[in-house]
């Protein structure tokens, strides 16, 4: 054969700078020398400029005090407790916002995303103004929008709450609405709740067997939900059964500042010792027989208006007391300048005017001081109240708050009579009083036994919400604008996977026979939810994110407990390197779901 | 015999006006119903709005303080400096947009632009006399750059280089060369501000967009270490908030540096930290395009006997970025919306300025401040360019065809 033998003796070598993999190899040790010798010259750097500037490098200072003020605060909180606690509450709060916000976002998201679609042109219209508005308006304009433009001056001061049906309170310092809490008796209820838990689970899986082997269709859910409800109902009974107080269950009251603290006395000396910790939820009842409370007339300025002659007792409520009366701390003065009473909310609220044209009521312009052309302010009124009697529900912190009455006895007449006054539920608001011996202040505080859980409800005894959960207009504020914000991104891209699920569908749905709305609920709907999940997925991760805005709203999260932390301690790549951290921790925990998410529809798609 | 049966018309109440109003207000007694509840909401509102807008709100303040919305403290004698780097830009974007002049959006994108500088630039003729030369001169340099575009369409070509020395004389010019006194004195970044500096922290996409490219290109790399290094970067930088990493890069650069934070301006803080997150995120979208174009382009290019700089230059890069421009386009409104979180590093930008405004005197004199006015003038500025450039997007979309083809 002429074929001569092509193989080489020997392989040609390549040389070593046109070796492919040499090269790789080579790029890739520049590549990390480069990049390691920046990082050695950045720390380096910055390990100088640390110890000159004798700043923290390390994060010894988390135990000390931190001393920061935190209006919210999910779990427990004073200034006394150290860094490492606020920032903890900073990272509850975040996901406090953020938790909430998706749920929020994700209902007007989709309403908006349907309406975007609705066959009314009008409807249509105001969906997608609102989208395309809300897009392309940076969210920090929104944010102090709502915050400083909006929420802040709304006019119910906390003086004088808007009382919502249920119990709810809306003022210039937030909404404040009654909660369910956990007691001390909330742990023999676990067991019941695992049991029922595992009565679903069970069920369900049982259920979906008995699906797949029925020819006829089974429901999975009803069966299993009704037992677990049973099962979690009848524990709620059962450990309600028990009505004996916790041992050492104690209350540390103070009457004359209208503060009592809940503890458990672990020593057994009576008293609150450093040792004894305190019991949160506890519930309560405080009776004081009789009692006054005083205040004085002012002129203030309100919503920018002048507010003349008002006077504001502490909030007393018709179910608080079995009667309340109300006079002018000196009656022989009012008498000479002829003052009289006219309430707006009995026995709380309500204004002192002359009665010139003599009609017997309050007409405006009778609370103005001809003379002065000012307000009567300055006069002293007092509001003796008596068979005082209310359930409060201990805080988070033990807390037990009443208005700070002072003893009674210095009424010596009272010609009150609130004739007219809408408010009113008191059998015998005008009362005449006259007395002059002093009634010893006392409150007879009773701690009651409860169940599982307790309705904390909302009251104001001086000018803050006491029990109930509580909302602050920071809070609110952010709320609206991340929830708002948000939606306008999940309706667009709700309405993208509405339109993206095949026309054939609905339309073989329509032709099978059934409604529009079951349609869109059991056909258009779980198919568009394919599409919409992941992108509202990183739509909610952008929330999350976005909560960092907070500063601008002054609600207290992570990242603004972080600035003020480094403000006051100078670590500032020990608290660069937590909030990276921190920050990091949410995304991936986005992405991990994300990626089950993802995992889960691609198992549906075949 | 066939006759022709003349067309009847459509029957009552489907075509025209009236039908298009039956169809989409009235179909049914609920959607009736609908319209009618939401109508009166609409009007309600709307009316409530214009009438607080001609006769409870007072503009006087944000009318009064257009130069600190503009361009902050920046001194009065030198606004030549800001508005002849603006007028190089525009007269940069006409260039683009003459020759471009058969792309629709291109078209629309410029003309926009040259209608909003020729509204500002009438309100200066009627109003600020100091400023009406220099209005009228960046419109006309918008046009004259736009004249150049149509006759010499090849300058396109030269445009990055461009835009380059744009960014680095602008720069130059904004902040001046001599201390002292004079024309070309040294203007403190502390006195730059409003709607000058939203500008120029939004050009920070500029160079994010070659960072964004080789983050991309590095994430791709079948080295380790540099695939390594690129992810991990990438996906730190996206996993916090713009507003950490401004708060983080004003308190750590100067102690990566060694440096008094004093010879940092917050400024240029602000710019590193604003174009390394932007180019994280350029980096995403581009690596998105990369994934777009078909092995068989890159084997083919191979085949061809092109290397491996010359395939991904040549060849991948122009398809993979082609296809993800409505992504950077919406990567650059979220970019210019995200300009406004600045105020975290103390710089007064056209956001804050709305601030210190409502705290001027003269805003606490009026009743109730002038926070809702201040805030709504801003919000409109911003939506008309945010919302500008998502039409644009759309149009992008559709023009490239993405999702149909």
């Amino acid at each position: 054969m002429a074929v001569a033998d092509r193989r080489p003796s020997v392989a040609p070598r390549i040389p070593f700078w046109r070796n492919v993999n040499t090269i790789g190899i080579l790029a890739q040790v520049v590549f990390v020398a480069v990049i390691l010798f920046g990082v050695v010259v950045l720390v380096t750097n910055t390990l100088n400029a640390l110890g000159r500037a004798n700043l923290p490098a390390d994060f010894s200072w988390l135990g000390s005090r931190a001393g920061i003020p935190i209006a919210e605060t999910p779990i427990p909180y004073t200034p006394n407790d150290p860094y490492w606690r606020a920032l903890l509450i900073g990272f509850l709060n975040t996901l406090k916002i953020a938790g909430i916000g998706v749920v929020l976002a994700s209902l007007i998201g989709i309403a908006v995303g349907v309406m975007r679609l609705a066959s009314n042109w009008l409807v249509r219209s105001i969906a997608t103004v609102y989208i395309e508005l809300l897009r392309n308006i940076p969210l920090a304009v929104q944010i102090v929008f709502w915050y400083t433009a909006v929420l802040l001056p709304i006019p119910p001061r906390i003086n004088n709450p808007v009382e919502l049906p249920g119990g709810v309170y809306l003022s210039n310092v937030g909404l404040a609405f009654p909660f369910l809490y956990p007691t001390y008796r909330f742990g023999a209820w676990i067991p019941f709740l695992v049991v029922a838990v595992a009565a679903v689970v069970i069920g369900v899986l049982w259920r979906r067997r008995l699906a797949r082997r029925s020819e006829r269709p089974v429901r999975v859910w009803p069966l299993p939900l009704l037992a677990a409800v049973a099962i979690a109902g009848g524990g709620y009974y059962v450990a309600s059964l028990d009505r004996t107080l916790p041992d050492g269950l104690a209350i540390d009251f103070t009457i004359d500042r209208g503060r009592g603290v809940v503890y458990r006395d672990v020593d057994g000396d009576g008293v609150r010792g450093p040792r004894d910790p305190v019991m949160p939820f506890a519930s309560t009842i405080v009776r004081i027989a009789e009692a006054e409370l005083t205040a004085s007339t002012q002129n203030i300025t309100e919503s920018g208006g002048v507010v003349r002659s008002t006077f504001r007792f502490p909030m007393i409520l018709g179910r608080d007391v079995e009667q309340a009366v109300v006079a002018f701390g000196d009656p022989d003065e009012a008498a000479e300048r002829g003052l009289e009473i006219h309430f707006t909310r009995f026995p709380s609220r309500g204004v002192v005017f002359v009665d010139r044209d003599g009609d017997g009521a309050f007409t405006p312009g009778e609370e103005i001081d001809p003379a002065t052309l000012t307000g009567f302010g300055g006069v002293r009124l007092v509001m003796t109240v008596f068979g005082y009697e209310r359930h409060i529900v201990a805080d988070r912190d033990g807390q037990v708050r009443t208005p700070a009455f002072s003893p009674s006895g210095t009424v010596r007449s009272a010609e009150v009579a609130p004739a007219e006054n809408p408010f009113s539920v008191f059998g015998a608001a005008a009362a005449t009083a006259t007395r002059d011996d002093v009634v010893p202040l006392v409150a007879d505080v009773e701690l009651r036994p409860a169940g599982p859980l307790v309705l904390s409800r909302v009251h104001v005894p001086v000018s803050s919400y006491e029990g109930g959960m509580r909302l602050t207009v920071n809070y609110l504020a952010l709320l609206l604008a991340l929830v708002i914000y948000t939606s306008a991104f999940i309706g667009e891209i709700v309405r993208g996977g509405i339109q993206a699920v095949a026309k054939g569908q609905r339309e073989a749905a329509l032709a099978l026979g059934l409604s529009a709305s079951q349609t869109f609920s059991l056909v258009v709907f779980p198919q568009a939810l394919r599409i919409v999940l992941p992108p509202v997925i990183s739509q909610y991760l952008n929330l999350t994110k976005n909560s960092s805005l907070a500063p601008l709203a002054g609600y207290g999260e992570l990242f603004v407990i972080a600035t003020i932390v480094q403000n006051q301690t100078g670590a500032s790549v020990p608290v660069a390197l937590l909030l990276i951290a921190s920050y990091l921790f949410i995304s991936f925990a986005f992405a991990f779901v994300l990626n089950i998410v993802n995992d889960r529809l691609a198992l549906v798609e075949r | 015999m066939f006759e022709v049966i003349p067309p009847r018309p459509a029957p009552g109440g489907v075509a025209g006006v009236g039908g298009w109003i039956r169809r989409n207000l009235f179909s049914s007694p609920a959607n009736t119903l609908l319209t009618v509840v939401t109508g009166v909401f609409v009007v309600y509102v709307g009316l409530s709005v214009v009438l607080w807008a001609l006769f409870d709100a007072s503009w006087g303040q944000v009318w009064a303080n257009q130069r600190l919305f503009a361009v902050y403290r920046y001194p009065a004698d030198l606004l030549w400096r800001p508005m002849a780097v603006l007028a190089a830009m525009m007269a940069l974007i006409g260039v683009m947009g003459g020759a471009g002049r058969r792309n629709e959006i291109l078209r629309g994108l410029f003309w926009s632009l040259v209608a909003f500088v020729a509204f500002v630039t009438v309100i200066a003729l009627l109003f600020w006399p100091s400023v009406r030369v220099l209005w009228a001169g960046v419109l006309a340099a918008s046009l004259v750059g736009y004249a150049v575009g149509v006759a010499r369409p090849s300058f396109v070509r030269g445009l990055p280089w461009a835009w380059v020395a744009w960014l680095f004389l602008g720069f130059f010019l904004l902040y001046g060369v001599t201390p002292g006194s004079g024309l070309l004195r040294i203007v403190p970044a502390r006195d730059w501000g409003g709607f000058m500096l939203t500008l120029i922290l939004f050009t920070g996409i500029v160079p994010s967009f070659p960072l964004g490219i080789a983050l991309a290109l590095g994430r791709r790399s079948k080295l380790p270490a540099i695939k390594y290094v690129c992810t991990g970067f990438i996906e730190i930088v996206r996993g916090a908030p713009l507003i950490m990493w401004l708060f983080v890069a004003s308190l750590l650069l100067p102690l990566f540096l060694n440096t008094d934070p004093n010879n940092l301006p917050a400024i240029l803080r602000a710019y590193v930290a604003i174009t390394l997150f932007s180019a994280a995120y350029m980096a995403e979208n581009v690596r998105g395009g990369l994934q777009a174009v078909p092995r068989g382009q890159t084997e083919a290019a191979r085949a061809l006997g092109l290397g491996g700089w010359q395939t991904t230059s040549l060849i991948v890069l122009p398809q993979a970025l082609r296809a993800v421009i409505p992504a950077i386009v919406g990567q650059a409104i979220g970019l210019f919306k995200d300009t406004s979180l600045v105020f975290i590093v103390g710089l007064a930008d056209f956001f804050r300025v709305t601030e210190i405004v409502a705290n001027q005197p003269a805003s606490l004199q009026v009743t109730g401040g002038v926070k809702l006015e201040l805030y709504l003038y801003v919000a409109l500025i911003y939506f008309f360019f945010a919302y500008r450039m998502s039409i644009a997007s759309r149009q992008l979309e559709k023009q490239l065809g993405v999702g149909t083809r």
